[in-house]
Formats: structure tokens, sequence, C-alpha cells
């Protein structure tokens, strides 16, 4: 009798609680920087909402943590979850448990590998990938024919995390672009990872700037990278005007780079436009309302004539 | 002889005995590996007129490439600055396993301290404190970092030699502490653009000098000072050691805050020649540190090894990864090629050690 008492109490407590919407977040790593915007993204969007409830968790990294705190999210009956995976080939699983549930799951930044098979009241929220490095190599091509060196160029690239899907379909799309007629002047003498570092990059660069090859681009998997290049180059002596340096992200690091005349070309991910962008989608399905598979939230271009926009 | 588990154990630690130093043994095997990135650089297909030490197209006044030389030591240069700290714990008999957190939370911390007011005119854009903490005079940082680190190097000390946990659950608990704080210092988000002067302390060759300036310090002091000569009576034989009459709870806590400290100076040179702090920075840096200490024939099981032997250990790293670049070696392969130079050269180190026990 005790226990019914104390169960029907809390069942009330929980149906009190259960008015307002909550939304479970798996974010894969606290600690990177753009998933950082985006988490902060997240937050500030809510605040603007009136009665939606955010529950982050760290998935620090760790496919099966991630997966747990799915599960989690299920039991203590969350009326939508985000995830950022950790690993997008390990998506499927974490789809099947939310449909399962009948709990409505959107993917953010980080595009699941069942992207073609996802299950009703689930969608993916993210900048469509394939622009980013397009953009960036395109630019840095057209600004190497307009210096006139069409003749013949030859670039580095620096990579990041070879398992993270991000980095690989970017290196391709900057590969795919030097494979174009316009393009294929420009030959890579290597390419690298650095680990999305600064630290990593600056270290590559200088074992490369060592090897005394002329080289007239640096193509960066994102920005902190290119940083850490420019910072080699500097240290060296090489004069920037002479190299065209591109990443990914726009960072504040990044555009103060390019005021200065160092950083040449970068893209802005709208990571804290996902990340908003995550929480209306989820909330629309836990709605029960229409929402398009794929939600893409647009890259742009930044070069040293509008940077200004982006600060 | 009683002394054979432990090399030439207890406070009978004599290098004469040895006719061959452990430490000639690694600079051949420094040797070894250059000579065989060299040969690689002429028998693979890809690798055009290239030497990997030599200068080949004449862009210097010397026979070598500069350019080369400067890189093997600057990128090991501030996890050898770590491995310094490290290696002292070893040869206590200890270990540290929260160097590298301790990495990322310091150079948050610091870089907090260390910000200037305005970047290319404008106002910075990632102030952590308000305006009294911009254009702080650089010895601000350097000592609230190295305050930090004596602190977290403290409560390391205290836990192993007063409660008397395990150092790899200490350690341990401190990593995730440290991450944890590194993290939550300002939310995960970066702290950037630091005054001139700070940016100094890690600019160019900066972290080189700063590493064997240490490096002669602590080899000092290893070498000839009673703190060194009670740091391996511990890691000896702790018993013996305390009934000589060495305080070893109170010589434990001074060396892990010694080691705690140098981490935090390492984050200080780390953030200062990246211009940047991130939670995420010192990732795996306790581990090469261990690295670099074992490949330099610091025993795991505490009283042997020496500084010089780091620092050799040090520039082995620093060649491999040069050399892996030089020939142009994938990242994967890189891993693996890695953690198989590591294994073999403990394997090696142990054998030697085995063969030179029997010889007595």
């Amino acid at each position: 009798m005790k226990k019914l008492i104390i169960g029907g109490a809390l069942a009330a407590l929980m149906a009190t609680s259960a008015m307002a919407e909550t939304i479970g977040v798996s974010v894969a790593r606290f600690d990177d920087n753009g998933l950082t915007i985006m988490r902060n993204g997240m937050t500030a969007h809510i605040e603007t909402l009136d009665g939606v409830d955010l529950q982050m968790e760290d998935a620090q990294d760790d496919v099966a943590r991630q997966l747990d705190q799915i599960n989690n999210f299920i039991a203590s009956g969350v009326d939508a979850i985000i995830v950022n995976a950790v690993d997008t080939n390990a998506t499927e699983a974490m789809s099947q448990a939310a449909a399962a549930a009948n709990v409505p799951l959107v993917y953010v930044n980080r595009q699941p590998i069942n992207m073609d098979t996802l299950p009703e009241g689930q969608a993916f929220v993210a900048s469509n990938e394939i622009e980013s490095g397009t953009l960036k190599a395109f630019e840095i091509c057209k600004n190497l024919r307009a210096e006139g060196k069409s003749g013949g160029a030859t670039a580095y690239m620096l990579m990041g995390q070879l398992s993270n899907q991000a980095a690989v379909q970017r290196s391709k799309d900057v590969e795919d672009v030097l494979g174009m007629d316009m393009c294929n002047f420009i030959t890579l003498i290597d390419k690298q990872t650095a680990e999305w570092s600064r630290d990593k990059a600056q270290d590559l660069m200088t074992n490369w700037i060592s090897s005394g090859e002329p080289f007239d681009a640096v193509f960066a998997n994102n920005d902190e990278m290119a940083i850490g290049a420019i910072q080699a180059m500097k240290a060296a002596g090489i004069s920037m005007d002479a190299v065209q340096v591109g990443g990914v992200d726009a960072t504040p690091d990044a555009l103060v780079a390019m005021e200065a005349g160092e950083m040449d070309v970068t893209v802005f991910q709208d990571l804290a436009g996902q990340g908003a962008g995550s929480i209306d989608t989820a909330l629309k399905l836990a709605r029960g309302e229409e929402v398009d598979k794929t939600v893409f939230i647009p890259f742009k271009l930044v070069t040293p004539d509008n940077v200004s926009a982006f600060k | 002889m009683s002394d054979t588990s432990h090399g030439t154990g207890g406070l009978k630690f004599d290098a004469k005995k040895r006719s061959w130093p452990n430490e000639l043994n690694i600079f051949f095997a420094l040797i070894i590996i250059i000579v065989i990135f060299e040969i690689l650089g002429q028998v693979l297909p890809y690798m055009n007129d290239q030497s990997f030490l030599f200068d080949t197209r004449d862009r210097f006044d010397s026979i070598f490439n500069e350019a080369r030389l400067r890189i093997i030591i600057l990128q090991v240069a501030i996890i050898g600055i770590i491995a310094l700290g490290v290696t002292q714990v070893i040869i206590s008999g200890g270990i540290d396993l929260s160097s590298g957190p301790l990495v990322g939370a310091t150079a948050m911390i610091v870089m907090s301290f260390a910000q200037t007011e305005l970047v290319n005119g404008n106002p910075n854009p990632k102030a952590v404190f308000g305006e009294w903490a911009f254009d702080l005079p650089v010895l601000v940082p350097v000592l609230v970092g190295l305050a930090f680190g004596a602190v977290i190097g403290a409560i390391n000390g205290s836990l192993i030699a007063y409660t008397r946990i395990p150092p790899f659950i200490a350690t341990l608990g401190m990593f995730l502490i440290c991450r944890g704080i590194a993290q939550a210092w300002t939310r995960g988000q970066p702290v950037s653009f630091p005054t001139e002067g700070y940016a100094f302390l890690g600019k160019g060759m900066m972290p080189v000098f700063w590493f064997i300036a240490l490096a002669i310090l602590f080899h000092i002091s290893m070498r000839y000072t009673l703190y060194g000569k009670h740091t391996y009576a511990i890691g000896s034989n702790e018993d013996a050691a305390r009934m000589s009459g060495i305080n070893v709870q109170r010589h434990k806590v001074r060396v892990y805050m010694i080691a705690s400290m140098l981490a935090a100076f390492a984050a200080v040179i780390l953030s200062s020649k990246n211009l940047t702090a991130q939670s995420g920075m010192g990732i795996f840096y306790e581990l090469y540190a261990i690295a670099m200490a074992v490949i330099g024939g610091v025993s795991l099981t505490g009283g042997r090894g020496s500084i010089i032997g780091t620092v050799l250990g040090a520039m082995v790293f620093g060649v491999i990864q040069s050399g892996f670049t030089y020939i142009k070696l994938d990242a994967f392969y890189q891993l693996m090629a890695m953690g198989a130079i590591i294994i073999s050269a403990v394997v090696l180190d142990k054998y030697r050690q085995e063969r030179a026990v029997s010889r007595r």
C-alpha cells in the first residue's frame, strides 16, 4: 500500500513536470570548439522558448556511452532527442532504439550512416558538408589564377581526424575541385592529418617547410589548422602574401587572422544556427508536425571583402 | 651484490659500475633511426633528391638541413618539459597520469590572465574576465599557472603519500578532475589573443630553450643534490629509504609538486606558442611524456633512469615524427609504427637489463 502511494505521488510529480517539453541532447564532445558553438546555440535558443527544458549530456567521444545516454533519455520519457553522433557509423542502433520507443530523434551536424532509411519521426539538421570544402578550394583556385599562377601551382592539405566524416568529405571536395579543368594546374605535394589541432598543424607545417619544397597554397579542413600553418610559415619567414591559406569554420581567431591579411579564405558553418535548427526540428517532430528528412543550414564563403559582416 | 631487481638499486646508485651507460644505447638507437630514414628517403620511389638531415639543395650555410634539426626538437620540447617531471615521479616509484589534462586546465586558466585588450584595434572577442585582467604583466599568468600546478601536485602527492592509495588511481582521478576544470572554465570556449609579452615565452625556438634549460637544472638536481639521491633511494627501496632516515612522505609530495609545476609551465609555453588555450589541449600528453621517459631508459619499477635518458627519449620521438612526415607515411601507419617502437624499446631495455644482471 505504502509503495502504491509513493508510486502515485511520483507519477503525479512526473506528470506535472511533464507539462514542460523536455529535449535530451547528446553531444559527441564538450571540449570541441565547433561543437561548443553549436551547443551554446542550443542553450541560447532554448532561453527564447517558453516551457522547453534541455538536458545536455557529453558522450565524451565514446560510442557506447552515447547509446546509453539515448536509452536513458528514452527511459526518463523525454519528448525528443537530439544526437550529435560520436561515430556516424553507429547511428543505426540509436535510430532503432528511439523508433521502438516512439520518441522523435534529430541528428545534428554529423550525418548518420542510415540517412536513407531514417525511420518516421527522425530527421537530420546540418549544413551540406560538400559546400564547405568546395567553396574554399574553388575560391583559392580563382585567387591563384588571378595571381597568374595558372601555369602550375603546388599546395599542401591539412586534414582532420581521418575517422571523421567531415574530414574525409572536406578533403575529397578539395581534391575534386583540383580535378576540374579550371583548377587542375594545382598539384598537392602532400596531405596529412593534424587532427583538427593548431599545435599539430604548426608542427606538421614546419616539417613540410623544412623539406624546402616551394608551395603556393595550404588547404586546411578547419581554421584551427589553417592558423597553425600560418604561425609556422610566419616563423619560417614566408610572406603571407605569397601563399593562399584556406580553412573552414570562420572562428573568431580566423577572422582576426583574415583581417591581418594572413588568412585568405574560410567558410562559415552556421553552427549556432544548426543548434537552434535542431531544437526547432525536434519540437516540430514532438508536436507531430511535418518535417523534411534533411534540414540544411547553408554555408557562407568568407573572404577579406566580407569578413567584417561575420564579426 | 644484493641489488638485483632494480638495476643498481638503493643508495648505492653508482654510474661507474656500469661499463656502458644506458644513455649511450639510446643515442645509438637515435643514430640508427636517422640512418633508416636517410636510407628510406633514397630508396622510396616517390622521394626526389632530398635528404632527411642534410642540406642537399644548398638552402643553408651548413651541411645540415637546419630547418629539420630545429623542428625535430621543437615539436617535442613542450611534452619534453612534462617528461622531465614524469621522469622524477617514475624514478621515485610512482606514476603521474594527470599531466596531460593538467596542461589543458592550466592553459585555460593562465590564458585568461594573459589576454590583451585590443586585437587589430578591436576589443578582444575572447575576453574571459573584465577589464582588470587585460594586459597584465607577463609574470602574473606565469605565477598563476605555477601556483595552480603546485596545488594540483600537492594534492596528488599528499593523496599518494598520506592515504597510500596507488599513484595510478590518485592521478587518474586528478586526470578527470583537471579535464573537468579545463572544460568548466569557459564552458569549452577557447581563450585567445594574449599580450605580446606572453606570446614571447613560446615564440620560435623558445620552447626548446626552456626545455634544455630545465633539463640541465633537473639533471643537476637529480644527480648531484640530496633531492635527487632521495628520489632514487625511495624508488629503489622505499622501506630502506625510510629506515635510513629519509622523510619519504614529505619527499613524495615534493616530487609530485615539481612534476605538476613542470606540466603547468609546459601549458604556459604551449598556449603562448599557439596564441590560444583550448580545453582539449594536452590530450595524450601524459602518455607521450611517459613513453619518452620509458624509451629513455627510465624503469617503471622505479629507482632507475636519468634526465639525459629522457631528453634522448624525447629526441627519438622528434626524429620519428619528423621522419614519418619526411617519407610521407600515412597517419594510420604512423600510429602503428609509433606503438611498435615504444614496445620494442622497452623489450630491448628489459632484455639488456636481465643480461646485465646475469653477467654479475
